[in-house]
């Protein structure tokens, strides 16, 4: 399995007993606020006090989280290098000049654009992340169905996330079966293994899908999928605190904003 | 006693395949334990889906409740509520996200109110000894915990008959004596129970009748210790006989009497060998066993009872009971044939504490009773609360060491 998932990481966090409401209220809102902000400092404060929030009252581990924010930014550190030269505007800070029909060049308009978006892609994400790291799967699957998604929908959802792990425990089996008999030590074998592999993965995922319903049949299925609904209360205690934050956060961003427009 | 599943002549075969069931005709009792025994693809499983209508026989009749199944949907329907079936691989059994949408499945399927669906799952998940566990999503489980999963699943249908096909399997040894512990208990709150399994160590002392099935048809029915006695049927089914009854078989033909009813235990086995050597074993005085509803006993007392007790040995029996001993940090040295090894310590002169709930109280006293009426020994059963007087002092292990060991 999975040693870090998710999934797993949510279930144990200390936010887990939180009504996912007021989970999923901090983190849209302060993605919504990093989002419209048009200076750096409004998704740079929001990131750093949420990354606060959740490696200390969250409880989540450094190094799983450090691990977590790597993948987004190397993706960021690349995407920037390309806006730097990219955008323009205002003075010229360095130029580039090693053909004289190659010229690059960084404007100090393309810095304060690209720190900008820096800054964006650091709040959004880590709200995001802030909402992946607290509120389980199956406490959205409620959020969804109370906002009026359809039911059906939903129920689907709910079997293809239980049979993501079946699925991923029968493939990690047969790759690791796969291993033990030098399955993939050429190339040609590799390709031969995976296409084995996919085969596999398809019949046993066809058998469970009939175990499946005849499971159902066992229980006497009749078109119902019962939900979780023992979701906490709303609770001030937690409610009133991501209020304040958020009102906070638009306060800096009206200032800001103000600012910026008079500027 | 009434009966409640019975299968006429039946016969199946695969579509385009071989013959699986090649007519089979036998009966099961209301309350009964039965053992389906064989080896692999003797048709177990496909016997067991008949039960509860999953495959229809191509001939001959199954019935329930004495009328024939009837194969339309609502006869189904009707049908799997009262019998409840438990697949073997419990990932295959689990369908939803989370350990109460799963459990909840089969009542909200059934029409049950809301009210009605969360008591049937909290109940269930009680009886399986899984409170608490509503919102864990299935894969985070471990194999134990999956297997009560899928059971309380089907518990929540509160089914008449409880079909569990190889039960064990996948189980670790501990893991398995708790599952056939809880079906005992299942077993005892008034549930049919009829389970396949190839494991003879644990059906022989479990089961009230078993079924051995060769090559689609029964080989022999009959109380264990006859059904698993026959050595040329259990090698014919690729079986071997449990080890205490080879034990009393080979005692009995080295020209030492059996009595009539062989050892289903060790206790029974003890008593044979006991009244072979014509009581020259000693014995000292025998402890007693108390007896402890944890349902009504305070948080507090059941601790502190035990630790001024000391060289007393603590068993659970049930689910409930387990739990509150672990809640207790209680260490139990028992937790699978309790009354049994507590009677085995009262012989040796020490004292047992068993922790129990509810209707299994009156089941020690009255076990402990007919092994009393049986082996002429005398064994106090006291339950705890009214055990209130100064400790009855039961002789620790060193002394029961050293009276065996006379200078």
């Amino acid at each position: 399995m999975f040693e870090e998932l998710l999934d797993d990481i949510a279930q144990n966090s200390a936010f887990r007993h939180i009504h996912p409401g007021t989970k999923i209220l901090l983190g849209l809102g302060s993605l919504i606020i990093c989002l419209v902000s048009p200076a750096p400092v409004v998704p740079l404060i929001s990131g750093v006090i949420l990354s606060l929030v959740l490696l200390i009252p969250a409880r989540i581990s450094p190094l799983v989280y450090g691990e977590l924010l790597l993948a987004p930014a190397i993706f960021t550190a690349f995407s920037i290098i390309v806006l730097l030269f990219l955008l323009g505007g205002g003075d010229v800070i360095w130029r580039f000049n090693p053909v004289p029909w190659i010229n690059l060049s960084i404007t100090t308009g393309a810095v304060e654009q690209s720190i900008l978006v820096l800054c964006r892609v650091f709040g959004c994400s880590i709200s995001l992340f802030f909402i992946a790291l607290t509120t389980p799967m199956t406490d959205l699957f409620n959020g969804m169905k109370r906002i009026g998604i359809p039911v059906e929908l939903i129920d689907l959802m709910m079997i293809m996330y239980r049979y993501i792990f079946i699925a991923y425990d029968q493939a990690s089996e047969i790759w690791r079966a796969q291993i033990m008999r030098l399955g993939y030590s050429r190339v040609g074998e590799s390709i031969r293994s995976f296409s084995m592999l996919c085969g596999m993965l398809f019949i046993t995922s066809w058998n469970a899908g009939e175990d499946f319903i005849h499971a159902m049949d066992c229980r006497c299925y009749d078109g119902i999928f019962p939900a979780l609904d023992i979701a906490e209360p709303v609770r001030m205690r937690s409610l009133i605190p991501v209020v304040l934050y958020l009102a906070g956060l638009s306060g800096i961003l009206l200032v800001m904003t103000t600012r910026i427009v008079i500027l | 006693m009434k009966v409640i599943l019975e299968a006429r002549d039946v016969r199946y075969r695969y579509p385009r395949g071989r013959e699986a069931i090649k007519g089979i005709s036998f009966h099961m009792r209301r309350g009964e334990k039965i053992a389906l025994v064989g080896p692999n693809g003797a048709g177990k499983s496909t016997l067991l889906q008949m039960f509860n209508g999953m495959i229809r026989p191509t001939s001959g009749a199954m019935l329930f409740d004495n009328t024939p199944i009837q194969y339309d949907t609502t006869s189904l329907r009707q049908l799997r509520k009262r019998v409840g079936y438990v697949l073997q691989n419990p990932d295959r059994q689990i369908i939803a996200p989370t350990v109460y949408q799963d459990v909840a499945f089969g009542p909200a399927n059934l029409g049950y109110d809301e009210q009605t669906v969360r008591q049937a799952v909290a109940l269930a998940l009680r009886q399986v000894g899984l409170e608490g566990f509503e919102r864990r999503p299935p894969h985070q489980l471990s194999g134990g915990e999956k297997k009560r999963v899928s059971i309380a699943g089907v518990l929540a249908m509160d089914p008449d008959v409880l079909v569990f096909d190889e039960p064990t399997s996948g189980l670790d040894p501990s893991g398995s004596e708790d599952l056939m512990e809880l079906l005992d208990e299942l077993n005892h709150d008034g549930k049919t129970v009829i389970i396949s399994t190839h494991d003879v160590e644990l059906a022989y002392p479990w089961a009230d009748r078993a079924i051995l099935i060769l090559d689609g048809r029964i080989l022999q029915e009959d109380v264990p210790d006859v059904a698993f006695g026959n050595s040329d049927h259990i090698r014919m089914a690729h079986l071997s006989v449990p080890t205490l009854l080879e034990l009393s078989q080979e005692l009995g033909r080295r020209g030492f009497t059996q009595p009539e009813r062989k050892p289903r235990s060790v206790l029974d086995m003890i008593h044979i060998i006991e009244n072979l050597l014509h009581g020259s074993c000693r014995n000292p005085a025998p402890g007693t066993i108390s007896v402890c509803n944890v349902d009504e006993e305070a948080t507090s007392s059941l601790s502190a009872w035990v630790k001024t007790r000391p060289g007393l040995a603590v068993g659970a029996m049930g689910t409930r009971a387990k739990q509150r001993a672990s809640q207790e940090q209680l260490t139990l040295e028992f937790t699978y044939g309790v009354i049994d090894k507590c009677i085995l310590r009262a012989l040796r002169g020490q004292d047992s504490l068993i922790l129990t709930t509810g209707s299994m109280v009156g089941r020690v006293a009255v076990r402990v009773e007919a092994y009393c009426r049986e082996s002429g020994n005398i064994i106090s059963v006291v339950s705890m609360s009214t055990a209130e007087q100064p400790p009855v002092t039961g002789l620790m292990d060193e002394e029961v060491r050293q009276n065996d060991h006379p200078h």
